[in-house]
């Protein structure tokens, strides 16, 4: 399976040599085995544009600081810029990097090859300073647009003890606040035509629908919606930047708190990278009770999905149902590992804990009893006439602009592309269940829902078959690097003592390299880029989110449309804003 | 007590009516224009007329006065419009109309000078009217009726037009 | 009854509608509670009763905040429209057969003229609020309340035809026989659906909106303000029971039990069943609900108009 999946990616490199010249790309191993090529950034453009056919979607990109890294690639600069691409049909990825030197910080845009660089883009130039000539809009995205510095940079102070103490003057102040006055100009958005003045209307950052603090400038022609601006960066915490702080170990509670619906979810795609970064082999009961438990946090980031959507059309009731179910829910997950919404349970190398005793029982009645109440739900909610009139044909899109604007997860999935990483490239274990992918056709408002509510039962699906086959062993490898390491010989001989002190007071040293595993998370694809530099924090943490990418997309998908249909729209897309913002 | 009741809401009507023409605010003069109208209507029920009286109400007040908020809400008028409209409020501006109204008013006197009582002061029960409308006036009412499907019309056909033309500029 | 007997009976009105839409707020979430599998408020006295003085010292103590920026005297005054032009809706409701304030021979135009009135609280509120979200929601009332008025009145008409008058308590005895909504189903199905509109409350809550307009017309409204809105939504929601009831089920006639029972249960159930609504049914999209407005209901309606007199005039003769 590996070696078939490393010489299918040498024909895309093969012809990428065949095509430019070998000369003109530098190839750096890396331990997931994804083809990185180094490339000029002359040939950026042309080398994307002709990978574009067969690598539909840009997953990511984002920028590495690389002026303290040591282990650094002979190809590599001050700064590298890294395209993630990924290919459907064949499920691989490629890496092309560009290196660019400080006083020259400078890569072409790529928003015409795909669409959805235009955000990665903002958000590199205001993370790192590089600039993307030819870009349209290259304004700072994810911080406040007084902010001094590049933050992600290595240069920048990460915690509030390290710069001046905060002040705020009235100088200051006034400086905030001319910041804050709303310029449709600024936003690209005209204030009148000979028509029609236009109102505008700030919708959030606080505002009941927009799940978290998520802004939209409006431009409106009465009720109807005539361009929309998302405004993101409200929730931002600065996450990747953390990450280059906590030890890999101590990092995991905040994966918890990035979708924060998803729990463990986040810990999976995490900790996978990691052990593919270490080279450790998760033991059979430990990749078993992941999928378990990562299926049962889909379940319960679907069941808010499902109320906070019928809510959302204005009906009251089915939210209560549906949190009552994702209460049972966590009382499951209480009982397994002792937290509820974050329970930063996964390890380096395994879980935290073995199941306990007569978990098997409160699974099975969860899941004995879950379909009759989504039937009762599919009843009340689904079916119900005006909760499609709402919805059908409100917030449509097709499988090639979904592909263009790198939209993954259900929402791709309910434009007829009948693809999922959990069958189509199994990770973790996958490929031993049983599922379907649920897949609708129209790609609007309704079919997002649709595809949702049948991941449900698909989940149910597999959790049952964990819960009938749940293998038998040790709940984590035996790996040394595995965190927290053995405790039971520690006191029997020094070796493991001095072992297991620095691996919990240092924690492990991952070697150098890098590595990212893309996983199906609740809402779509979740991967975290780790570059090791050989020591006790990661060098650089990057997050590829789902959600980041969906919210690009609400302008294209609401014009036209009026407030309530940009309401399902929102609904129906599922996003958390800490997804977002990180 | 009757009559007292009476004066009272004539003062009402009267004074809301004046209030409303100085008004620079457009809100504020349709507040009172629609007490304006409250107080007709009560005057209607005092003379014998709860017919009138309610449909005073439902259609002046409860419909039509609806709709003129409506517009105002759409135009948002602000300041601005506010400024204009105390220009348009200059005495300068009252003159002829004011000679045109203590004209007919002078007129309305002399009339009420002459014939003694202008109601019977007895009470006309809906039904009555409504035999007077559907009996006698039917002729009128059918004229009224045709009247308003044709402004129907024509305010569908305007509406429609303009919606052609939003569309094609998009 | 006597002049001074109907005054008594106004005042006894007047405190029984508001103290009964204040404990319809606390019962409103009971219901919804035992509907939504939760409690809702029960920990204020026996079964959360408590909860409605609480409410209300709540909201008794709160800012009595006008913003800077709104047209104050108008902001004042909004909202006690919606409370007076309800209150003086139930003048004409007819609780038992010498049980009523007053007895118009116009009683059911001004029971419409009154609720007509009702929607300046809205429009004025908006007007006056000076915020967009609250402009939205005034929009939405005006064009809401403008075209389910239109059928509101014309549904009744069928009732009217079959009683030969406007008087309610005429409606009533005319109904010793047989019980309108049988004669007039079409019309209670289209008097209900307008009389959610006209009290504007979930599925047809546009001008409010939560989800889309946070707050609509009364986005900018606290404390005991907010309140007046709150009171007069509910004295509509109780108002409209009780015109149903005597419209369409016979109002104060049953057997054994005394004729003002009989109406208060009746209202009691047909509340019910609004907040059930309440809690099943999701909100349509504005230009779906005028669409519906328009093109069925308002057919329907003359339907019913047409039908009822066509049959009338042939039982006549």
């Amino acid at each position: 399976m590996l070696n078939a999946q490393v010489s299918n990616t040498n024909t895309t490199v093969d012809d990428l040599f065949a095509r430019f010249g070998e000369h003109v790309f530098e190839l750096q191993p890396t331990p997931d085995n994804t083809p990185t090529l180094w490339l000029d950034r002359a040939k950026l453009v042309e080398v994307l544009s002709h990978l574009k056919p067969e690598f539909p979607m840009l997953l990511d990109l984002f920028g590495i600081d690389e002026r303290l890294r040591e282990h650094r690639h002979p190809a590599s600069s001050d700064f590298t810029v890294v395209y993630h691409l990924l290919n459907f049909s064949r499920c691989e990825e490629i890496r092309l990097k560009v290196g660019v030197a400080m006083g020259d910080l400078c890569v072409p845009t790529t928003v015409g090859v795909y669409p959805n660089a235009n955000w990665y883009e903002r958000e590199a130039w205001d993370m790192f300073g590089v600039e993307f000539s030819g870009h349209p809009n290259l304004r700072r995205i994810l911080l406040p647009p007084t902010w001094v510095g590049h933050a992600l940079r290595k240069d920048h102070p990460a915690r509030a003890t390290e710069m001046e103490p905060f002040s705020l003057d009235d100088e200051k102040q006034a400086r905030e606040m001319e910041a804050l006055t709303f310029r449709p100009e600024d936003w690209g958005m005209q204030r009148a035509t000979e028509d029609a003045e236009y109102m505008f209307l700030n919708l959030g950052p606080n505002h009941p629908s927009v799940h978290g603090v998520f802004r939209i400038a409006l431009q409106l022609d009465g009720e109807v919606v005539v361009d929309s601006v998302p405004d993101i960066g409200y929730h931002h915490r600065g996450a990747e930047k953390m990450g280059e702080r906590q030890s890999w170990h101590s990092y995991i509670p905040y994966t918890d708190r990035i979708d924060y619906l998803g729990g463990v979810m986040n810990n999976m795609a995490y900790v996978m990278s990691v052990e593919t970064l270490a080279g450790i082999k998760v033991p059979d009961r430990a990749r078993v009770i992941r999928i378990m438990m990562a299926e049962l946090f889909r379940i319960s980031s679907h069941l808010v999905f499902y109320g906070t959507f019928a809510q959302d059309v204005g009906q009251m009731s089915p939210v209560f149902y549906m949190f009552a179910d994702r209460e049972r829910l966590f009382g499951i997950v209480e009982a397994i590992t002792g937290g509820r919404m974050h329970p930063a349970w996964f390890r380096i190398g395994g879980v935290a804990q073995d199941l306990p005793k007569g978990w098997e029982k409160l699974m099975r009645d969860f899941i004995d009893s879950m379909p009759a109440r989504l039937d009762h739900y599919q009843k009340m909610a689904m079916d119900n006439s005006i909760l499609k009139q709402r919805t059908v044909g409100i917030g449509t899109y097709n499988t090639q602009e979904a592909l263009d604007w790198g939209v993954t997860g259900p929402n791709l999935r309910a434009t007829g592309m009948d693809w999922d990483l959990r069958r189509d490239r199994p990770y973790g274990g996958y490929e031993q269940f049983d599922f379907e992918v649920p897949v609708a056709s129209n790609g609007d408002s309704y079919d997002r829902a649709v595809v949702r509510v049948e991941e449900i039962r698909q989940s149910l699906r597999i959790i049952r078959q964990c819960l009938d086959n749940m293998p038998e062993g040790p709940y984590k490898s035996e790996h040394r690097l595995t965190t927290p390491p053995p405790k039971e010989n520690t006191l029997q001989d020094i070796e493991t003592l001095i072992h297991h002190f620095l691996n919990v007071s240092w924690g492990p040293a991952i070697p150098a390299g890098e590595a990212s595993v893309p996983i199906e998370a609740t809402k779509g694809i979740n991967s975290y880029h780790l570059v090791s530099d050989g020591g006790t924090t990661s060098y650089r943490t990057r997050i590829r989110t789902p959600s980041f990418p969906h919210l690009q997309q609400i302008p294209l998908i609401s014009r036209g449309l009026m407030i309530p249909d940009l309401i399902a729209i929102i609904a129906s897309i599922d996003f958390v804003m800490a997804d977002v913002d990180r | 007590m009757m009559e007292s009741l009476f004066y009272i809401a004539a003062v009402v009507a009267l004074s809301a009516t004046i209030l409303a023409l100085t008004r620079a605010n457009a809100a504020h003069a349709l507040i009172y224009l629609i007490v304006s109208l409250l107080a007709v209507a009560v005057l209607f029920f005092l003379l014998g007329a709860p017919f009138a009286a309610a449909l005073e109400i439902l259609i002046y007040a409860g419909a039509i006065m609806v709709l003129f908020v409506f517009v105002i809400m759409m135009l948002n008028l602000g300041e601005a419009g506010e400024e204009s409209e105390r220009k348009g409020l200059h005495p300068r501006n009252w003159i002829i109309p004011g000679i045109m109204t203590a004209l007919l008013f002078m007129e309305l006197v002399y009339a009420l000078e002459q014939v003694p009582a202008l109601t019977s002061g007895v009470a006309v029960s809906p039904k009555e009217v409504g035999i007077m409308l559907f009996g006698p006036y039917v002729l009128a009412v059918e004229l009224a009726s045709m009247l308003l499907m044709a402004g129907l019309v024509g305010a569908y056909h305007l509406g429609r037009r303009f919606n052609v033309r939003n569309v094609g500029s998009n | 009854m006597s002049d001074l007997g109907s005054m008594y009976f106004g005042l006894f009105l007047l405190l029984a509608t508001i103290g009964g839409a204040a404990v319809l707020t606390w019962f409103e979430r009971r219901l919804l509670g035992i509907w939504q599998d939760r409690y809702g408020p029960n920990r204020l006295g026996p079964f959360g009763i408590g909860q409605v003085a609480a409410d209300m010292i709540k909201l008794l103590t709160k800012d009595d905040w006008v913003p800077p920026f709104s047209d104050r005297v108008v902001f004042i005054f909004a909202p006690t429209t919606i409370v007076v032009a309800m209150m003086l809706g139930f003048a004409v409701v007819p609780f038992g057969p010498d049980l009523y304030v007053i007895d118009l021979n116009i009683g059911l135009l001004f029971f419409l003229g009154m609720t007509s009135l009702a929607v300046y609280s809205v429009l004025l509120a908006a007007l006056a609020s000076n915020n967009k979200y609250a402009l939205l929601g005034g929009l939405r009332s005006a064009a809401q309340m403008i075209s389910y008025e239109v059928f509101m009145g014309l549904s009744l008409m069928g009732v009217v035809m079959l009683t030969g008058s406007f008087s309610m308590r005429a409606i009533v005895e005319a109904q010793a026989d047989l019980w309108n909504f049988i004669p007039q189903f079409l019309g209670l199905f289209t008097f209900m659906i307008a009389g959610i509109a006209e009290s504007h409350r979930l599925p047809f809550d546009l001008p409010e909106a939560e989800h889309e307009l946070t707050a609509g017309f009364h986005t900018e409204y606290g404390g005991m303000k907010f309140a007046m809105f709150m009171l007069g939504e509910y004295l509509g929601l109780i108002l409209i029971s009780c015109m149903i009831v005597a419209l369409f089920f016979g109002g104060w006639l049953g057997p054994f039990l005394p004729p003002f029972v009989w109406f208060c249960l009746k209202t009691f159930v047909v509340i019910c069943f609004f907040i059930l609504l309440r809690a099943a049914i999701p909100r349509p999209r504005y230009d779906q609900l005028m669409t519906w407005g328009w093109k069925y209901m308002l057919p329907l309606t003359l339907l019913n108009v047409i039908l009822t007199g066509g049959i009338a005039l042939a039982m006549k003769a």
